[in-house]
């Protein structure tokens, strides 16, 4: 019972191995191979190639955190259409081409009137 | 597969319903978006309808959709309770300024009904805790709709707060019953629990963990800190739907969880936590109740209270305690949205929620304060209304467990709890008020909504039999 348990778990070690091996041979190569010249705007904290203007904690308008919110619907959007496109052939070919493609259809709907909704209550409207 | 799609009709209506609900707000004038909550009550009365013409279960219960959901009666009296607390609740928001136009309220109002819906339906670990996560954010959000209001806010951030840490302690315990029987079909789990193989002080621990959120939801002893709060604080109408058609969501899954998943035979320590968590609630809640002065506040001790009392009728773990205990919700949903009516249309006119300024008001409206009246008289267990029947339900179930002790501290509770209700209309009835020549303006959706609550409170206390009925049939096809 428990060795089932275990080996019904084998593609996670797997994929734990391949990606702490990925990671670590980037990050490896990086550091061997790379060249390091510091400067002061690199030792900067959260360093992304901009001199830093004032401090981290300033109030950020609301409007940002609409546009994240949506990012993050639409992102969401995209994740499902992505198995959904995998396993539509497999319907096709057992007959439920009509079933598959609808039930999609239901879920853009939903989602459009989600976007109807945000465009209409002006989130999109950045002035 | 139709027949998969039939039984959930109700969700399916209730998910298009929101998706109109975002479009007609949308394309209404501002000056008629005062139809909102008529429009939506409308709706989830056709909902109603169409569950009740095309979603009854057959006589056996079913497992639908992968053991996802079920499909039995249980599920449909419940949906059934949720809908009719939801219609009401809408008609009560008419004349809630800051509610009534913002048809986002609304939309929030549905997808909380349709998560309960599912609660009463789930057949399995992930899905239910899918359906209580829906039922709960949307009504974190109501709680704190009035975001100009201080206590509003705070209502709601409590609510939250309080929510998100019971779901994570809940879902811990779905995670340790996954590990020990290794699914998450509740009736799998079910069969494994009866084989006897899995540690039974385990189980009990992981139960414990999964009662701190139900008991949050239904809110009784130890996990009601959270309620008299929130319910001060959220807008009336959130405040009487949370303590109905919520509570009735919490209770749907109590009895679904500890009568068909852990069966007394093979966990006895239930029993005994159950019975104990029912008592505290019971005392805990009537004797606060009797010390305030905010008749919401009041309502929400009394609510704890009476979560205790259908506690009782769980402690009993046996048919007879399943029945009772969806007769009692029944009844305890119709008394208490006619009793948050009245606070709601006084609120309307007088804006204070205060008892003391409920003086006077038999002379200015005889008609409000006689709703008031019956309402109280019902949650206190006085015949010939619905209360007194549901009471005697409870304590005939705990009494035939042979958990007499727990039917005399029930019974000397409800004599506790009639003391305060009878305090308040007191108050209504006897003292003297400012403002009596003063009309009291009703209006006539209010009116229609208070005076079928009030009928259907009389008939659930002496027509019996359907209800009855459906309560036995509920129960039956939970095992």
């Amino acid at each position: 019972m428990v060795t089932n348990l275990l080996t019904d778990y084998w593609p996670i070690l797997v994929l734990l191995l391949v990606s702490l091996g990925f990671a670590g041979i980037a990050m490896g190569g990086g550091l061997l191979l790379g060249p390091r010249r510091s400067s002061a705007r690199k030792q900067e904290a959260y360093e992304s190639g901009m001199r830093a203007i004032g401090p981290g904690t300033r109030q950020m308008p609301v409007r940002f955190y609409l546009v994240a919110v949506l990012f993050i619907l639409f992102d969401i959007e995209v994740i499902f259409f992505l198995p959904w496109a995998v396993v539509f052939r497999q319907y096709y070919e057992n007959g439920l081409g009509a079933f598959i493609l609808l039930e999609m259809l239901v879920f853009i709907v939903i989602l459009l009137v989600g976007y109807a909704y945000a465009w209409k209550k002006g989130a999109l409207e950045w002035e | 597969m139709q027949a998969n799609t039939l039984a959930i009709l109700p969700e399916i209506s209730l998910a298009v319903l929101a998706a109109l609900l975002i479009l007609i707000d949308l394309r209404l004038k501002p000056e008629r978006k005062a139809l909102l909550p008529g429009i939506t009550a409308a709706g989830l009365l056709a909902v109603l309808a169409l569950t009740l013409a095309f979603a009854r279960p057959g006589a056996a219960p079913e497992s639908i959709w992968g053991g996802m959901l079920r499909h039995d009666t249980a599920a449909f009296v419940f949906r059934l309770i949720f809908l009719f607390g939801a219609a009401v609740t809408c008609l009560f928001t008419i004349g809630w300024k800051q509610v009534e136009r913002r048809g986002e309220f609304f939309v929030l109002l549905v997808l909380s009904t349709l998560g309960m819906t599912l609660m009463a339906a789930a057949g399995d670990l992930i899905m239910l805790f899918l359906a209580i996560e829906t039922a709960s954010i949307p009504l974190y959000v109501m709680a704190g709709f009035m975001t100009a209001d201080e206590k509003s806010t705070e209502s709601g951030f409590k609510y939250l707060l309080f929510g998100a840490l019971t779901s994570s302690v809940m879902v811990y315990g779905f995670s340790l019953l996954y590990g020990f029987a290794g699914t998450t079909d509740l009736y799998a789990l079910a069969a494994a629990v009866a084989s006897g193989d899995l540690p039974p002080l385990g189980l009990l621990g992981a139960l414990v963990l999964v009662l701190a959120g139900f008991g949050f939801k239904v809110a009784v002893v130890p996990f009601h800190f959270w309620a008299p709060d929130v319910y001060e604080g959220a807008p009336t109408p959130v405040t009487a739907f949370l303590s109905t058609a919520s509570k009735s969501a919490g209770f749907a899954v109590v009895v679904r969880f500890l009568l068909a998943v852990f069966p007394a035979a093979v966990l006895p320590q239930i029993i005994g936590v159950a019975a104990l968590m029912s008592v505290l609630s019971m005392t805990l809640g009537n004797s606060a109740a009797l010390a305030q002065r905010n008749i919401k506040r009041l309502l929400a001790y009394s609510s704890i209270a009476h979560a205790g009392y259908i506690l009782m009728g769980v402690a009993a773990a046996s048919l007879l305690g399943a029945a009772s205990v969806v007769y009692y919700l029944a009844v305890y949903l119709v008394t208490n949205l006619a009793a948050f009516g009245v606070v709601i249309i006084y609120f309307n006119v007088v804006g204070s929620d205060e008892i003391k300024d409920y003086a006077g008001l038999s002379r200015r409206h005889p008609g409000l304060a006689f709703a008031l009246l019956v309402a109280l008289l019902s949650l206190a267990g006085v015949p010939p209304l619905g209360g007194f029947f549901a009471k005697i339900l409870v304590f005939a179930a705990a009494v035939e467990a042979g958990l007499i002790w727990l039917a005399v501290a029930g019974v000397l509770n409800a004599i506790l709890g009639l003391y305060y209700y009878l305090m308040v209309l007191k108050v209504v009835y006897l003292d003297r008020g400012p403002d009596e020549d003063k009309p009291l303006p009703v209006r006539r959706a209010h009116m229609a909504a208070l005076v079928v609550c009030l009928l259907l409170v009389l008939a659930l206390g002496t027509v019996l039999g359907p209800m009855y009925d459906w309560s036995n049939l509920a129960a039956g096809g939970l095992f």
